[in-house]
Order: C-alpha cells, then structure tokens, then sequence
C-alpha cells in the first residue's frame, strides 16, 4: 500500500497521485497496479437528452387545424375573398417561428432568423396578391424585411462571436437600432417621394451615437466600467 | 354474491390500490424549483457487497420492489399552483453500468420520467434519487429492500424484514406516504429562520456534469477514541473537523475581512417526532464559528459545536423549525399564487438568502442498522449528498460495522478543504484511506 508523503492518508493501489493534494505516487516498492479495478469507474455518463415532443405536435396540430378550417371555410361558407389566405401566412408564421423552440431545437440560430424572413415576405407576398397589387411588395415590404433580417442576423453573429457583456451588447442594440432607423427612413423615403431626406432617423441616430460612444469609454476605462457594472447589477 | 358484500370488497380494493397522486412534502417543494440544466438536488446511496453484482437479477430485485414503494415510483408533474407526484407505470427503472461522473442532472422528462436511478459497478449497487421523493433514510429503505431482494434472488432466503429492509408483498402503510412536517408543525410560535451571510469557498468550476468524489474510509473504534479525548460524539468531532478545515481554508484564502463559517447540517426528525414516511423529513441547523471574534484553538471549536448542537437538537427548537417553514406553505394568499411565480421567488430566495447562510453541507447517517443475517454479505456502506448548489464541497458520512466512509462530493477543481479535513484526521491519529475519481487530466 501507498501513503501520500505529503498528507500521510494512505491511497488506493490504482492511484496515480493523491487526489487531497496531487503528489504523484512514487513507491519503488509497489508498482501501481494498472489493470486493477479503480473504486470508481472509468467512463463517463452522459445527460438523456429530452425532446419537448408534446409541445411540437401540439403546435403542428394548432397551426395546421386552423389553417385547413380557415380555407375549407372560405372554400365553402363565407366564399366573397381570399381572406383565408392572410390567416393561414399567419400560422406558416407561427410554425416556422416555433421551429427553434420546440420542433428541431439544433437548428442553427441563423437559419432560424433567415426562415423567419422568408416567412414574413411570403405572408406580405400573399397580402399583396390578395389586393391585387405588387408594387409596394416590391417597392417596399420585401427590401424592409431583408433589411431587417441582416440586421438581426449581424446583431447575432455580434452577440455570438464578439466578447459578451452587460455593456457590450448594449453596444450592439443601440447600434443595430441607429442602422435599423437610418435605413427604414432611407427606404420609405425613396419609395414614397422618390428622394432621400434623412430627418426623424438623424435624432435617433444621433442618440444611438453618443449612447454608444459613452458606451465604449465605459469599456475602455475600467474604474468607470466597474461603477457602472456596480451600480447596475441586478 | 350479495350487495352488500360487494360493496363491501370493492371498498376493500379501494383501500388497498394506491393514490391517483401525492402532494410534495414541505421539503420536497424546493428541490424541483432549484432544477437547473446543470443541477438537480439527487443524493446517492451505495451498498458495497462482497460478491461481484450480477445486473439481470438486481434487474429483477429492482422490478419486485417498485412497487411496494409507491412514491418513488413515480414522475413529478406540474399544476397550476403547486407540484405533485403521480404513480409512473412507464417501463423502467432500468439498471445500468456505473458512470465516473455521478449525480448528473435529472430531467424530470427524461428516463421514462423516473426520478431515480440504479447502478451497478463491481459489488457496488448505488441508487440516485431525487429529494423531492424523499430524503436519505427513505431512500436508504429503497436500496437495502432492493438489496435484501436481490440476495434472496441469490438463494439466501433467511434473510428477513427488518429495519431497513420492507416487506415486498406487503401493502404500503399510510404512514410511509404522509407529508410528516405537517402534522408536528404545530408551534405556536415560528421562531425566526438564520439569515447570516456566510463565507463561500471560491473555486474554479469543473466543466459541465463533472462531479469530484474523495471517500475517506476509516476505523469506527478509531474516530470514536479521538472523539472521546475531546469529550464529543463522532458527528460533533467530524463537524469540527469541517469548520476547521474551512476556517483554515478562509484564513489562507485572500480576504478582504473575515466572515462566519457554517456548516448546513440536516437533522433527521424521526429520532424525535414518531414517524415513519419515507419521504422527506428533515431540518437544518446551522452549527458555526464567527473567526471576527478571535482565534479559536481546535477544542473551542469542539466546544462551540457540541454546546451549540445540546442546545437545538432537541424536539422543541425542531417543532419551532418545521413550524416557520410550513407557516409559508399554509399561507392562503402564498397558497393561490401561480406555481411560477412561486418558483421564481423561492429561487431568489434560496439563492440569496439560503444558500448563503451555511459554507458547507455536512450530513450523517449513522450507523447502519442491517438485518443480522445479511451482514456476512455487506462490506460497508457509502453516500454522497450530490452536486452543490453554489462553488462549495458537500459531505456526508455513514458507517456499518467498524467501517466509517466520509465522502465530499465537489464541483470545484480545488480540493483544499477536503484537504485540510483528512490531514487534520491523520494528525490526530486516525488511519484513513482515500479512494477517489479524480484523475490528473482533470486537476490540470
């Protein structure tokens, strides 16, 4: 038997160091006996992973009942316009929105995000076809919705990659605001008279601005960051 | 047949088939309000024999005696306002090989909705179990009745019901059931709960799932001799041991100003209020010193320890204690509150405030107290109170025959206080041996 030079507790004879302080066990008299069994095993286990199954088909099942009722009905009862139409974009919303949380949990937050997108543009396409004209679809809806869905998808990738804080990701939706803002006017001013007059946006812009540049001095000095983080912490 | 009779025998069956459900236990409320993704509150028990576990008859052990054990057969399910369990008739529970990691997280969903789990390794059987089933000697009556079943399997039928060990065939008592804090809750006072911030052992966290085991595994005769030169029982000398190592640990920690250090230490209530559940049925006191006051030599810390345990382990400072606790869940206003609100304030509550009142957890479960003709099979006993909540270690001891096994479980990769506890042992003469699944790779 081994006794740990250092603690004085003797050791199993398959103990390689002293598990209380680390001393390796150097005994020339006994060799380590590796094929012996270890009190406790080898392996690892892993959690069972659990599957919020229920909820999924629940949700399906919500989704698509009111969906199939929704156009049986206006097939068949209250037949004047495609009205079912803008209730079943509503459930496709839904249900591609729900896919992350309780449907396929692994799919990638960015793919999520662009399913997203693709949804709430079929639904405006679907309005759009419904009254009959595209041009503000075009003109309009669609640019707005890609517009809003790279910003999220680079607010993210931000979030995801770049280092995280209280105040860094306030750093980061302040901005995406000022960029979200500053585009929403460009693209409604463009579309509604022609040209570009940047005004509302500026004072939102601006405000993000100076929140973000205190934001990074806050950062860079760490006694003023330590105050804040001091003071905010919840 | 007549009618009468009939109804008669159809009342009988009522009787004997059990509950639809069972409500949580006062203490039981808790432990599923701390679930995390990477906590749960699962304690384990092990019975080491002296043969090497054969899994398909402990398999079979296992199936024969769920069902005597209805509350632990069982899934957790919410309501709208509290908790409950209901009887689980899924397949299961199954035994399975023992893993490195013990005491993983348990998903309320997962393992056919079992809250407990069996393990085979060498001649080691261990039980998991969750403690909103029940606490240490509830769960020790599953794992001996599960082991006396397994041995009879193995053709040592004089083995009998005794103690521990439950009688397979046999009807569970109301008693085994019943939520016991409710019927001794009955002061007409509560007394106010400890609310002192304590010290807290920093350390670096393991990775997910990992859980640092060291058993010491030592002489009965031995602690006790040591115990006796310093005028104390076993648990008040072990708990000493505890405080000094962690005041020890404080004091070479870097520390701005010192803090009190305080053991969590739970108290089994049946040794004073006649019950048998199986359910939970303990309460913690807090035994401490305040090293703001001065330096205390190792028999001070004795002193303090046995003075402070003679004057509340006993049946009215625990009546008081249970009464406090159950005073919130009596409150009707508390009563109608949505269950997750509830959770979230019990969960501010017990991270803030509980959690940081004691530094450590220290539990004992005694001597062992086995049927004389199954002792020639058992070679000692073990049991670890699981993960921590916060960065802390957590130990616990039990003994059989003149084998004492103290066990810290941690989820830090230091292992100073362990350390300074057993060196503290060997220098007052006592023999220990360290058996552990740390390995390098994971101290490094």
């Amino acid at each position: 038997m081994s006794y740990c030079v250092n603690c004085g507790v003797e050791l199993d004879k398959t103990a390689k160091e002293c598990a209380l302080c680390n001393t390796p066990v150097m005994n020339p008299r006994e060799v380590i006996a590796q094929n012996a069994k270890t009190p406790f095993p080898e392996e690892k286990g892993q959690v069972e992973v659990v599957k919020s199954k229920d909820m999924g088909i629940f949700v399906t099942i919500v989704c698509l009942a009111t969906a199939i009722t929704c156009g049986l009905l206006n097939a068949f009862v209250f037949t004047g316009a495609l009205w079912s139409l803008a209730v079943i974009g509503v459930c496709v919303i839904l249900w591609v929105t729900l896919i992350p949380f309780v449907i396929y949990t692994k799919q990638p937050v960015y793919v999520s995000i662009l399913f997203d997108g693709i949804a709430v543009s079929g639904y405006l396409y679907m309005l759009a076809y419904m009254i009959e004209s595209d041009k503000w679809f075009w003109g309009l809806g669609l640019p707005i919705v890609i517009y809003i869905t790279v910003i999220l998808e680079l607010l993210t990738l931000c979030i995801r990659k770049l280092p995280k804080s209280f105040l860094t990701i306030g750093l980061y939706v302040i901005t995406a605001i000022g960029l979200l803002c500053g585009g929403l006017e460009f693209m409604i001013d463009r579309y509604l008279a022609g040209e570009v007059h940047i005004r509302w946006a500026a004072v939102v812009m601006t405000i993000c601005t100076v929140i973000d540049i205190a934001i990074i001095t806050m950062l860079s000095l760490r006694r003023v960051r330590n105050a804040v983080r001091r003071r905010l912490h919840f | 047949m007549s009618k009468k009779e009939k109804t008669q025998e159809n009342s009988i069956k009522k009787k004997s088939t059990h509950k639809d459900w069972y409500k949580l236990d006062l203490s039981a409320i808790v432990y599923p309000t701390l679930q995390r993704r990477d906590f749960s509150s699962v304690y384990r028990l092990s019975v080491l024999l002296k043969e090497e576990i054969k899994p398909d008859v402990l398999q079979k052990a296992v199936d024969m005696t769920m069902p005597r054990f209805p509350t632990y057969k069982a899934a957790i399910r919410k309501g709208l306002f509290w908790r409950y369990l209901e009887p689980n008739n899924r397949p299961g529970p199954f035994v399975q090989a023992d893993v490195k990691n013990p005491c993983q997280p348990m998903y309320f969903k997962a393992n056919n909705r079992y809250l407990i789990r069996f393990y085979y390794y060498g001649s080691r059987i261990s039980l998991e179990a969750h403690h909103s089933l029940g606490d240490g000697t509830g769960g020790m009556c599953v794992l001996m009745t599960v082991a006396a079943v397994y041995l009879r399997l193995l053709g040592h039928e004089e083995i009998p019901n005794e103690g521990f060990v439950l009688d397979i065939t046999q009807e569970p008592d109301s008693g085994e059931l019943e939520d016991a804090y409710m019927k001794y809750a009955n002061a007409k006072v509560c007394p106010p709960r400890p609310g002192e911030k304590t010290y807290r052992v920093r350390g670096t966290k393991e990775p997910f799932y990992t859980l640092n085991i060291i058993d010491g595994i030592m002489s009965v005769s031995q602690v006790m001799e040591v115990a006796k030169k310093y005028n104390a029982t076993i648990t008040e000398y072990l708990n000493a041991v505890l405080l000094y190592a962690l005041l020890e640990k404080q004091q070479k920690d870097w520390h701005i100003r010192l803090k009190p250090v305080k053991i969590a230490m739970p108290v089994n209530l049946r040794r004073f209020f006649p019950s048998n559940t199986l359910r939970n049925f303990i309460t913690m006191i807090y035994p401490g010193i305040d090293p703001r006051l001065g330096d205390y030599t190792f028999e001070e810390i004795v002193v303090q320890v046995h003075n402070y345990m003679r004057y509340y382990i006993n049946e009215k400072f625990l009546r008081g204690d249970i009464t406090t606790n159950a005073a919130t869940q009596r409150h009707p206003l508390i009563r109608v509150v949505p269950l997750f609100i509830k959770d979230f304030v019990v969960r501010q509550f017990y991270t803030k405030v509980q959690d940081r009142n004691s530094s450590a957890g220290l539990t004992n479960m005694g001597a062992m107290k086995v049927p004389e003709a199954m002792k020639p099979y058992i070679e000692r006993f073990d049991i670890c109170m699981g993960q921590p909540f916060s960065s802390r270690t957590n130990c616990a001891i039990i003994s059989f025959g003149d084998i004492l096994t103290i066990n810290f479980a941690s989820s830090i990769i230091e292992a100073d206080v362990e350390r300074y506890f057993f060196r503290k042992l060997v220098k007052d003469g006592i023999h220990v041996k360290i058996e552990s699944n740390r390995t390098l790779d994971v101290m490094e």
